[in-house]
């Protein structure tokens, strides 16, 4: 297989191939995602993780059959057939939706792209046939990922309840066309609204939208994923309270036009198929059309406008936060986070971890007929945005900004190394414990009052402390500015170390400080541990930092013990 | 007095800075020349405390700068060969980090800031992001950010790096007129014109050594030679240009 695909990827112009595998890197430039900045092994993980999913899915419908008789097989498998359509149509537009997020501008030529390959003989149709390549392999690894295994199982299963012999088979087909379509549909969507933007607008104005249409997109695609009701039934669907949302959702659209393709879908609800087709097209349409002239008419205004120009106006307002220093770092922390499109990215990934946890707490307490007392469904899910915020923050700071020009920094080294970590404590507390300790209030407002919540808050406070001094243990360097051994952050590990770890520590944390809340005495216990533990973790990081040196290069461990005997050699005698 | 003893760099065994020894004086203009590769900016590196030296000793006002290099850092400004800057900033949020992490009071540092950005004529772009400025641009960045503290110390690498014709004559003057402030100022170029006006001395360092250390018109009486391009040219050029621009037509063309 590898032979065959390496003899087809050889009659590819060699201008061609040059340039996809730049533009694949290019695409997943995250190198703190990869396993030591290697692309083939990071997305041989990436892919591992999307089929494990897909197992899930698949088993969410295979295991209740294994222990039920064939009659109540059919009627479960019946059932149950519409919710797993729309589980994996939801998850297909989620990750879609994620790929484009974390691949933002790729497919459109920027400053660099037009600079260094333009005065090549490359034409220009080859840069963009290279770079919708690149997307589209990533986007293609994840779908077929995600959907191999559910796609073959959902079809053996569900495909047969149709009665016909070909069943499984149609099945399979429509399935892979809509999974196909929904992915093409919301890739050209975004492609689309971003060519729209870099025609209209000047430069510098497209550099600022498309920053805030990132991080938009982003918060549309995490919410309708948490947020978007469950319609068990076609009948449901058809209830005028669920008419506004599904006219205006398109994975309802592309979970029509699946029933339409398997020939199950009611005539009443047939309008909503056809938008899927119109959207497709539209989506299509608009991404060839603008992708098309962006490249043709934007590649010499990129290099002829300016990235941003000079402005006097606006708001240059910079508060003073502690002292100087400190001002300084979280003010070089801050813009770092904001105007850096991998900073943002990297920092989006944990954000995500954390607004979809926010976003199941509003669902579920929606759901919910009354408000139930502070319980475990609201003290573990703050813990975890709480852990997932300190401890993103704190990989996000691994992730330099620019080496070259972290020499400012060591020449006006002018005070003492705990000076820069308290900084980076500050730092910790303004971007991630106050923003879900804030969230967390905000969330609790609606359904208990103060008075029953606030204990909570005082430990999700302290909670949140004690992580940070835990992040902080051995961080004796300024935030965005140390180089990174590739593959550090590792994700990967961080993803189920915390989901499997942290979550277990927080359930019996959780636990205890439900039992604490209603007893005065052993909530003043709990609280009392905490502030002794936080004080014991502040002082020995300030100590450590006192004798620590600021480091601005993360060094390999080496394979070999050196003894270090010589350090340099002797001086010489003349 | 800026004086280095006997300093070495080795790089894995290589040596980089070779027993270098000079000394500079306040008042005084010391150029630091030599082509490419022959050690000037790691020489620089290590007077700014970046890169720690092998062998030798680096001694301001007589005493040993790593005794205290918090303070000997207060007194430094330095503008480094390339001018890298943190692009995600402004010229003026830039500057004010600088002065921030130099300790400088709020308000005396900002008007500061702001007079120096009207001085360089990059006022009007002063919001503007850094990734935006021209190589002239960045560089004048970096010469605000090193004099803005009225240092003691100026290390200036390559300061007239794509600086126009104007901004460059502008310095050439700033150069003198700091040296007769008092200033100890160690220049290092590749222009050697502008060095010969504006320094009194020049240290000309050839494969990691010193071979040459004295005030200009001394290596001229002394090697009999006009210029200061002539004397280097003897000194630390080893192939013949002509030759070499020949051989490079050649190769094109062939």
């Amino acid at each position: 297989m590898r032979k065959l695909i390496n003899q087809l990827a050889s009659r590819l112009p060699l201008e061609f191939r040059v340039l996809f595998r730049q533009f694949l890197l290019r695409v997943i430039d995250l190198e703190a995602l990869s396993i030591e900045a290697d692309v083939e092994r990071f997305l041989g993980q990436f892919a591992g993780v999307l089929i494990m999913i897909s197992f899930v899915l698949a088993a969410r419908l295979i295991y209740p059959t294994l222990f039920m008789d064939q009659a109540h097989t059919a009627s479960f498998l019946r059932e149950m057939t519409l919710q797993s359509e729309q589980s994996v149509i939801n998850i297909t537009f989620l990750v879609t939706g994620l790929i484009t997020v974390i691949s933002w501008d790729a497919t459109f030529p920027d400053r660099r792209d037009v600079m260094v390959i333009s005065p090549l003989p490359v034409k220009p149709y080859t840069i963009l046939f290279a770079k919708i390549s690149a997307s589209a392999a990533v986007l293609s690894l994840a779908v077929l990922s995600l959907n191999l295994p559910a796609s073959s199982v959902f079809s053996l299963l569900l495909g047969p309840l149709s009665g016909s012999a070909w069943g499984a088979i149609r099945f399979f087909c429509a399935y892979w066309f809509v999974i196909a379509a929904g992915s093409v549909f919301l890739y050209g969507s975004v492609l689309t609204i971003q060519g729209i933007t870099t025609l209209l607008f000047p430069r510098r104005i497209t550099l600022r939208i498309s920053a805030l249409l990132q991080l938009a997109a982003f918060a549309l695609f995490v919410s309708v994923y948490f947020l978007e009701p469950s319609t068990p039934t076609f009948g449901a669907l058809t209830q005028p309270q669920n008419q506004a949302f599904i006219t205006w959702s398109p994975p309802y659209w592309f979970l029509a036009l699946m029933n339409q393709l398997t020939g199950t879908l009611p005539p009443s609800l047939a309008w909503l198929a056809t938008r899927a087709w119109f959207g497709l097209g539209i989506s299509v349409t608009g991404a060839v059309v603008s992708l098309l002239f962006c490249y043709l008419q934007t590649m010499k205004r990129t290099v002829e406008e300016p990235d941003l120009v000079p402005g006097a106006g606006g708001l240059h307002w910079a508060p003073r936060i502690g002292s100087l220093l400190q001002t300084a770092l979280v003010l070089f922390s801050i813009r770092s986070l904001t105007r850096s499109r991998q900073h943002r990215v990297a920092f989006a990934f944990f954000a995500s971890l954390v607004s979809a946890i926010a976003l199941s707490m509003v669902h579920a307490e929606t759901q919910a007929q009354k408000p139930t007392p502070v319980s475990m469904d609201y003290l573990i899910p703050t813990f975890m945005m709480m852990g997932f915020a300190t401890y993103g923050l704190r990989s996000v700071f691994s992730l330099p900004i620019s080496l070259t020009a972290n020499w400012v920094l060591r020449t006006t080294q002018l005070r003492a190394p705990e000076k820069y970590f308290a900084a980076t404590r500050i730092t910790m507390f303004l971007f991630a414990v106050a923003p879900v300790w804030f969230l967390s209030a905000a969330l609790s407002a609606p359904l208990w009052p103060f008075s029953a919540v606030g204990g909570h808050l005082l430990v999700l406070a302290l909670f949140g402390s004690l992580l940070v001094e835990l992040c902080l243990i051995g961080l004796y360097k300024v935030p965005f500015t140390c180089s990174y051994l590739p593959g550090k952050l590792n994700i990967q590990v961080v993803f189920w170390g915390m989901l499997i770890v942290y979550s277990t520590v927080v359930l019996s944390f959780a636990e205890f400080e439900n039992q604490a809340l209603r007893n005065p005495n052993q909530f003043a216990v709990l609280v009392s541990a905490l502030v002794v533990v936080i004080v014991g973790l502040w002082t020995f990081n300030h100590n450590r930092a006192k004798s620590a040196e600021l480091y601005f290069e993360e060094l390999p461990e080496e394979p070999i013990t050196m003894l270090r005997l010589i350090i340099a050699p002797p001086p010489r005698s003349d | 007095m800026l004086e280095l003893r006997r300093v070495s760099k080795h790089f894995s065994g290589i040596p980089a800075v070779d027993d270098v020894s000079f000394s500079t004086r306040p008042g005084e203009v010391t150029g630091y020349l030599g082509p490419n590769g022959s050690g000037k900016s790691t020489t620089m590196k290590m007077i700014t405390g970046l890169i720690e030296m092998t062998l030798g000793e680096i001694l301001f006002e007589g005493k040993p700068i790593q005794d205290d290099l918090i303070g000997y850092k207060r007194r430094m400004g330095y503008v480094p060969e390339e001018p890298y800057l943190y692009n995600h900033l402004s010229g003026t949020e830039y500057l004010t980090m600088v002065a921030q992490l130099r300790d400088l009071p709020a308000l005396e540092s900002a008007d500061r800031i702001d007079g120096m950005l009207r001085l360089f004529s990059l006022h009007d772009d002063r919001h503007a992001s850094i990734s935006s400025y021209s190589k002239g641009m960045r560089q004048k960045i970096l010469l605000i950010a090193a004099l803005m503290h009225n240092p003691q110390l100026i290390l200036l690498d390559e300061p007239f790096s794509g600086l126009d014709v104007g901004s460059a004559l502008v310095l050439r003057s700033l150069i003198q007129e700091l040296a007769a402030r008092d200033k100890v100022v160690l220049f290092s170029s590749h222009e050697l014109d502008t060095v010969e006006r504006v320094c009194s001395h020049v240290v000309i360092l050839h494969r990691g050594k010193v071979v040459a250390d004295d005030s200009i018109e001394r290596l001229r009486s002394l090697m009999e030679l006009p210029t200061l391009e002539a004397i280097f040219s003897q000194l630390a050029v080893e192939q013949d240009s002509d030759s070499m621009a020949r051989q490079i037509a050649d190769l094109i063309h062939a």
